[in-house]
Formats: structure tokens, sequence, C-alpha cells
């Protein structure tokens, strides 16, 4: 057992098991059924939306509601490039186009949000940007000139070019697989630097940010806007796997089951964002197949027992095993166990996926 | 072109819904004050003791005669919103007081999508009509103008409601303690109020506030599980607006708000019906920039 335990630990049989899945994810589109292939599509789809939250909600712990929006606003901008005229002449750089506004008016918009938005302490944000869907909705449906109204749009990004001897829902899954691995270790390196370090000093302690030289504003806005931008590339990737939006890719309930696939994953870990994107795509799936009227009932008592048994989400369960595993051997163990101060709570404090206690200074300085 | 009818019309209309924002957003600072939360499940509470409501008046009222029924589905409502919230307060969200405060804002979006699943799977998602003292589109003549029955008792019942908690808040030993917690919970602890049970209330307190709420606008427009979703959004843009610490300025704001939305509707053609949701976003917009800490709020000065 506890030579299994130091093998998973290793650096090394991360990199090989890494190795391995990616292997198996370039090689699996190739015999397994379109079905298959469109399901992982859309999960890495709702992945990169999941990270865009992550990033702020998770990395920088501003709780954002409206991220579909964005999400919403990237596929309308990509489909209405791709079917406008100078969009079809351009041909491959009309798709280029297309990804640079799915990501830059998603952006430009959660920039001015965030501007207006993080000015008010606490969960201003969160206040703010459940609006947006809410709103988003009929404002898609009135512009009904460019967005096609209720009907909404169905666009074709791409299919499979000649040369490859590919199916489209094969072509498509290499493509958004592509751009959401990109983007992914785009994250993974934002998140382990400088901006990293500040967004989670932000978390923490505003006042101690503050004092730091780390403008909270300013890095509550950064994280926002690239949150809202990687919304943007889920946006593209949606218009690039589903072919079609409407107003109701940007509805409210889409919205939350987002949260709380954020949550369920893993706030503050890039695993968790994947994870997130398959129980996003899977879990609504699998109760909609039982009982479609259940799914809110499901999704809403999944995140509170998330919340009350494992706050790290679905990511912090290897480390949540290995400390009941050695909880259980009990003291003779001395190692890191022995060393981790608890919580009342069981929750072992700055353990990175977990959430740390904090003060709530408004509410006892007031 | 301008027709004074339709305008008063319009103000009296927009001073009910905003008593109908007034009541959520009343219901959300209560929450806040007490607990230092913001519960995005105030809406979805109102919508479930609406559906309460609807079941009981509608077991009563064959028993009872309408009148005691839908008295009596009102009341039960209330009650069982006010056990709820208390209950909910206890045993879900005690959990995560003293923790991230972020950790408890996304329990209550949980609880907000277990509970409209809830109403969804129990009464399912189709229009239900809310048995009531008039028909939602009643109106009597006022000098030639009609005003709506649904918007006259809506507002005189909010307006009530509002006076009750003032009264409740300022003059009772309860709201004494209340007012002690939302200042400063440990030292209230410390001279011996009992925290975790005046929590309990004042979640109750807020439910119940909400259910009174849920049952006029159920009134009007029939009952649907997401019918509070585009309230929340009104209920908490009034919040920013008027401040989160300024009960007086938060019912302020959702008047205000709802007239101004009634009037854009009406008379701004590029609004119409369809967009007047845009306004209180607009103004909340506005007020974010110029005054962040809401029209009627004060600064908050955080010792480090």
């Amino acid at each position: 057992m506890a030579a299994l335990t130091r093998l998973l630990e290793s650096s090394w049989t991360r990199v090989v098991i890494g190795v391995a899945i990616g292997v198996v994810l370039v090689l699996l589109p190739l015999s397994s059924p379109a079905f298959t292939n469109q399901t992982i599509t859309r999960i890495a789809v709702f992945a990169v939306a999941v990270l865009g939250l992550n990033i702020i909600m998770g990395y920088a712990g501003q709780v954002m509601l409206g991220q579909i929006f964005f999400v919403g606003v990237g596929a309308y901008a990509a489909a209405i490039t791709v079917r406008s005229d100078w969009g079809a002449a351009l041909g491959f750089w009309g798709v280029v186009a297309a990804f640079v506004l799915a990501v830059l008016v998603p952006g430009v918009m959660g920039l001015l949000v965030a501007l207006a938005a993080a000015r008010l302490r606490g969960l201003a944000i969160a206040m703010v940007t459940i609006a947006l869907p809410i709103v988003g909705v009929p404002v898609a449906k009135r512009l009904s000139d460019i967005t096609g109204g209720s009907q909404g749009i169905s666009a074709r990004v791409f299919g499979a070019p000649e040369w490859t001897g590919l199916d489209n829902d094969q072509w498509q899954y290499y493509v958004v697989m592509t751009i959401a691995a990109v983007v992914f270790a785009l994250a993974f390196f934002l998140v382990r630097g400088k901006y990293g370090r500040a967004f989670a000093i932000v978390k923490e302690n505003e006042a101690v940010a503050a004092s730091m030289g780390i403008s909270p504003y300013r890095y509550k806005v950064l994280a926002f806007t690239i949150a809202a931008m990687f919304g943007g590339v889920a946006g593209f990737l949606y218009i690039a796997a589903i072919q079609f939006t409407s107003p109701e890719t940007l509805s409210f309930g889409h919205s939350i089951e987002l949260v709380i696939a954020t949550i369920v994953g893993g706030a503050g870990s890039i695993v968790g964002s994947i994870l997130g994107g398959i129980y996003y795509v899977l879990v609504p799936q699998l109760t909609n197949a039982v009982n479609p009227n259940a799914t809110a009932v499901v999704q809403g008592v999944i995140v509170l027992v998330v919340l009350f048994v494992l706050p790290g989400g679905l990511a912090s369960l290897p480390r949540a095993i290995r400390r009941l595993v050695r909880r259980k051997r009990g003291p003779d163990v001395a190692g890191p166990a022995a060393t981790e101060r608890r919580t009342p709570e069981g929750i072992t404090p700055g353990a990175g996926d977990a959430l740390p206690p904090r003060e709530n200074e408004e509410r006892q300085n007031r | 072109m301008f027709n004074l009818n339709t305008f008063v019309q319009l103000i009296a209309d927009g001073l009910a819904q905003g008593s109908i924002y007034a009541a959520l957003a009343l219901a959300i600072v209560i929450v806040n004050q007490t607990t230092g939360l913001i519960n995005f499940a105030q809406g979805g509470m109102a919508v479930l003791a609406a559906y309460l409501g609807m079941t009981a008046s509608n077991l009563l009222i064959p028993v009872v005669g309408s009148f005691a029924g839908i008295i009596g589905g009102i009341l039960f409502a209330v009650g069982a919103s006010f056990a709820l919230g208390a209950a909910l307060e206890r045993f879900v969200m005690r959990r995560f007081m003293g923790g991230d405060p972020d950790t408890a804002v996304v329990a209550t979006i949980g609880l907000l999508t277990l509970i409209t699943g809830l109403c969804g799977l129990i009464w399912t998602y189709n229009y239900i009509p809310y048995p009531f003292f008039f028909p939602s589109g009643a109106s009597f003549m006022v000098g030639g103008i009609a005003i709506s029955v649904w918007s006259l008792t809506t507002f005189l019942t909010i307006l009530a409601m509002m006076l009750v908690l003032q009264l409740l808040f300022r003059g009772t030993k309860l709201g004494l303690g209340l007012r002690a917690i939302s200042i400063n919970s440990r030292s209230a602890a410390l001279s011996g109020i009992r925290v975790g049970g005046l929590l309990m209330v004042g979640w109750g307190l807020a439910a119940a506030l909400g259910a009174i709420a849920g049952v006029l606008v159920a009134a009007k427009v029939q009952l649907v599980p997401d019918m509070f979703d585009a309230y929340l959004v009104y209920a908490l843009a009034a919040v920013i607006i008027g401040g989160l610490d300024s009960p007086f300025g938060t019912v302020i704001a959702a008047w205000g708000i709802a007239v101004m939305e009634n009037l854009a509707a009406a008379y701004l053609p590029f609004v119409g019906h369809d967009l007047k949701i845009a306004v209180p976003f607009v103004a909340l917009f506005l007020v974010l920039i110029l005054k962040p800490e809401g029209l009627f709020g004060r600064k908050v000065v955080v010792r480090v």
C-alpha cells in the first residue's frame, strides 16, 4: 500500500499517466463511434468554459454567476462572422477572424462589467453577474436581425478537409481538443506564475494584497477579463462543435450549472476544470435519461453534498482519500499527516484545493 | 399621444411591482445584515412558499369556503417559510458560517437549484393559477383612471409588512438582538445574546417576507418554478443601488427601478416590454461607477 502511494506520488508516474491519456485521446476518435467523439468534444468545450470560471472563482476567489453569457456572446460572435459575406469570402482567415472576435468581444464586455462590478467589495461581482444571462436572453431575442431571434442561428465553421480523410466529427474533435489543450496550457502557466500568486493573495486577504502593492481591484478585473475571454473561446468551440446557437444557450439555468460544475470538479484546480467539464456534459445526460424533471434537484443535492464533505471538489478526492488512509493507520506513521494542522471540520488549511477559512472582516468591524 | 390616464396607471403599477422587488430586496438585506451573506435562494424560497400556499388553499377551500381557505393558505405559506428559512440556516448555512463567504454563497446557489428543481419535480413546470381574492385583471376607477386592484393590494400589503418589520426591529427585544448581531456578532454573543437562535429568526423572517411577495406575484402571473429568477435580479439591483446596509434606501431604489422601467417600456420604443429588464442593469452600472457603496449606503471602513 505504502509503495503504491509512493508510486502514485512520484512525478514520473504522473508524466507517464499524462502521456498515456494523451495517446489514448489522440487515437480514440479513429475507432470510436461519432456519438462518443461528439460527447468528448462537448466536454472539451465546456471544460474551457469551466476553466475560465475557475480562474475568477477558484483562483481569484470572486463568485461569478454569468459565465454562460460570455460563452453565448463568443458563440454568437463566431457564428455571425462565419455567416457574414466578408467572413465567408475570407475562407480560412474568416474562421481565424471568427476566433479572434469570439475572444475579443466577450473579453471587452467582461472588462467593462468587471470595471464596474469590482468597485464594490465583497459579493458585488456575484450580484451583478447573475443579471448577465437574465438580461442577455431578451437582448439576444431582440437583436433578431443579427442573432436570428428566438430561432437562433446555425453556422458551419469548418468541415474536415479532403486530404485528412477524416469524418467531420473526427476533425471537429481534433481541432476542438487542440485549442482546448492550448488554452489549458496557458491557464496552467498563468496560475503558477506571477499572476497566479497575485490572484491567490487577493483571494486570501485583500488588505494584505494591497499592502504588498498588489491592487485587488486591478487583479479582480484582470481575472474577470481572462475568465470572459476563456468563455469566448468556449463559445467559439461551441459553434465549431454544435454548429448552432440560440438565446437558450445563454439561459440562467445553464449559467448556474456551470458554477456547480466548477465547484464539483474542484475550485482552484486545473484538473478540476476538466472534471467539471465532464460533470457538466455527462450528469445532465444521465439524469435526463432517468427523469428530466429531476435534473435540477440532483444538481442541487450534488453541489451541497460536495460543499459539505469535499469542499475541494472531485479534484481533491485523491488527497482526501490519502488523508483518510493515513488517519486510519494512526499516529504511528510519522510523516506529513502528523504535522498537518487540522481545523475542527477536518479541512487542512492552505492545502491548495481546500477552501481556507477566512475571517469575514466586513461583518466584524462594522 | 401623452395620456395622463396611462401615465398614472404606469406609476401605480410600477409602485406595486416595485413593492415586490422591495420585499425580496428587504429579505436579502435582513439576511445580509445578520449573517453577512447574500442569499441567492431567496427568490426560490418565495416560489416554494407560493406553491405551498396554493396547495394548502386548494385543500382548504372546499372545506372552509374560499375566503377562509385563501387566508389559511397564505398563513400556511408564511408559517412554513419561516420554519424552512430557520431550518435551512441551522442545518445547511450554519455549516459555512465563519468560513469563506464565497463558499456560503455557492451553497445558496445550490439551494436555489435544489428548491427550484423540487418545485418543478412536485408541481411540474406548467403554469398553475393561484386561488386569490380577486382575478388578476380586476381594476376599479378613481376619477376616470383605472387602478388595478392587484397593484393597490400589493402596495398596501408590502407597505404594512415594512411597518411591522420596522416596529419589530426598533421596538422589541428580538429586534434589538438582531440589530446587535448585525453590528457585531462577537460582542453580541459576549453580552449574552443567543446568536445562533437569532440567526435562525433572521432567516425565518426573511423567508416569511419572501413568502408574501411570492403569493402576491403568483396571484398575478400564475405559478411556475422559475418565476422569481428575474425578480431576483431586480431585487439585487435594488440592494446594490440603495446600499446593502440601508433598508430604507433599498425600498426607495426598488420603487424607483420599477417606475423607471415601466415608463421606459412605455415611452422609449427601443426598450419596449421585452428589454425593460435591462433598465435596472444600466442603473446599477451607473451607481457602481459613480457611488459604489449605493445611493444611501455608508462607506464601509475596514480595520486591518
